[in-house]
């Protein structure tokens, strides 16, 4: 049976150490070496203080879902309808659209607290993904 | 401050037989490509403008057309010329007129995208990899444009308490609109239990809250005010503009899914009331760019037509339909008109203007606001006679 391909993730020349740290299933973030902000995407001058000094810093893994939508209508094989998508709200600051893996929340899913996890797709890509914080307080 | 303004007026409107040619590309017919429609378009505009095609010496064009190909099929040697989306079109022209690079300015704008199967969503969507926002979104299945404002109005409802019922009252509106404009492709009327009953696309938006994918063109004529009195009894003011911009965050989402572009609106909205010395509450009729739905009860809150928080009780009690307090989309809009990326609104404000808008006629309507809230981009355009 085919596989269907996982839309590619396409590093760029700032991006290249995201994409590799979430190969290796360690997510690091690039944040300005100045003023402290994150930024995702990653770029090559700090938007807030233009600096232009970088690290890349492993994230906590928590966040909180802002939003949520369910696809009803197949667009990429990979990922046939019904498809859920959220936006996270990493507690370092910037929002990452992504999945959410095992039990759903019951009703509306906005401010649920969660935690990351990374999946290997069929095809062996490797995505960070979360799963509901039960550990939250 | 005072600024002087009435400096620019639109002398001319242009359109293809959208209705005609959903119905022909449905067929299995091409009726034309991008480049005839808007050469239609333009045709269209010339005569309804009275003028002689010589006097035009600027162009500008939509961005699904060449711009040199466009000027050689139209025969328009320019001073002055450029290429942009609808809204900014307008300003643009504006901006050439009253800084003197020309007088007299053709908008043309065609697009086959029914008939050539544009996709807005999937892995050739847009340009695929060429947009940012789709490289980091498509990995996790994330593409349309739809998506994108299912998102946002997910997270809008949940703080503003606004209700799928509540929003399914601007799909129900602008058909009800559209019911009385024969050139509309969408007219029959449909109730919130339709819009309830249809299905999802991407939840939480019902299909009907997706504009028509259709063929077809558009085209208009500005010119400066002297020019405009002298050639025809009825030009339409643009008596105020305003922009204003939220790229931070962009990409993923920020300004979207926490501001709603919120901000940004109100800027434009701002700068636009203040050129045009008068606000919201004068306007008689309001026309919101509307790809999805959504834009509109945006727009109505960051535009100053409610307070932020009360767009439900607006649409329950003031009401954006034929009868209601603020005629919204009085054409149908993308939703149920024509999708022709912002520029059926400027026929539309113009229709309304000159007091032929038929059967949806707005009686007596001296100023008509556009809205356009598209990438971060907020801008404002208020009209009149």
């Amino acid at each position: 049976m085919d596989i269907a391909p996982t839309p590619a993730p396409v590093p760029l020349v700032h991006d290249i150490p995201f994409w590799e740290s979430v190969e290796q299933q360690d997510l690091k973030l690039q944040r300005c070496a100045d003023c402290g902000q994150f930024r995702y995407p990653a770029g090559p001058i700090c938007a807030q203080c233009n600096s232009e000094q970088v690290t890349w810093e492993l994230v906590s893994g928590k966040g909180t879902i802002l939003s949520w939508v369910v696809f009803h209508k197949t667009y990429l094989p990979a990922y046939p309808a019904p498809h859920t998508v959220i936006a996270v709200r990493l507690d370092e600051g910037p929002i990452i659209i992504s999945n959410l893996e095992g039990p759903e929340p019951e009703g509306s899913w906005i401010d649920e607290r969660v935690s990351l996890r990374y999946a290997t797709m069929p095809d062996g890509v490797v995505l960070p993904r979360f799963e509901l914080d039960r550990t939250a307080s | 401050m005072t600024r002087t303004r009435r400096a620019t007026a639109i002398i001319g409107i242009g359109q293809t037989d959208w209705s005609g040619d959903w119905r022909r590309v449905r067929a299995g017919e091409k009726p034309a490509d991008s480049v005839g429609y808007a050469a239609q378009a333009f045709q269209d505009a010339l005569r309804d403008s009275g003028i002689p095609k010589d006097d035009i010496d600027g162009l500008i064009v939509g961005p699904t057309t060449a711009y040199e190909r466009m000027g050689e099929v139209l025969g328009l040697n320019v001073r002055w010329g450029g290429q942009a989306d609808a809204v900014q079109s307008v300003l643009q022209a504006q901006m050439a007129i009253e800084a003197g690079y020309a007088k007299v300015i053709a908008l043309v704008y065609g697009n086959d995208q029914r008939s050539a199967g544009t996709q807005y969503g999937g892995p050739s969507a847009m340009g695929g990899q060429s947009f940012l926002s789709y490289v980091y979104h498509s990995p996790w299945g994330m593409t349309s444009q739809g998506a994108l404002y299912a998102l946002t109005l997910r997270r809008y409802q949940h703080e503003r308490g606004l209700s799928e019922a509540d929003m399914g009252q601007v799909a129900v509106a602008q058909r009800a609109w559209a019911s009385m404009n024969e050139a509309a492709i969408q007219r029959k009327q449909i109730t919130i239990d339709d819009y309830l009953q249809s299905r999802y696309v991407c939840e939480p938006l019902h299909v009907f809250d997706y504009c028509l994918v259709n063929d077809g063109g558009v085209a208009l004529i500005i010119a400066d005010a002297e020019y405009a009195e002298r050639m025809r009894p009825d030009p339409v003011y643009i008596l105020g503009t305003g922009r204003s911009d939220l790229n931070t965050g962009a990409t993923s989402l920020e300004p979207r899914l926490t501001d709603y572009y919120l901000p940004a609106q109100q800027q434009a909205g701002a700068s636009s009331y203040e050129m045009a010395g008068i606000g919201p509450d004068d306007m008689d009729v309001m026309l919101a760019y509307d790809s999805f739905s959504v834009h509109v009860p945006l727009a109505l809150e960051g535009y100053g037509y409610c307070e932020v928080g009360d767009v439900a009780k607006f649409l329950a009690e003031k009401g954006i339909g034929p009868g209601g307090a603020l005629p919204v989309n009085t054409h149908g809009g993308h939703l149920s008109e024509s999708y022709m990326q912002g520029w059926n609104h400027q026929l539309e404000a113009v229709r309304q203007l000159r007091g032929t808008a038929g059967d949806r006629q707005v009686p007596g309507a001296q100023t008509v606001h556009y809205t356009s809230d598209v990438a971060g981009k907020c801008m404002s355009v208020i009209y009149g006679r």
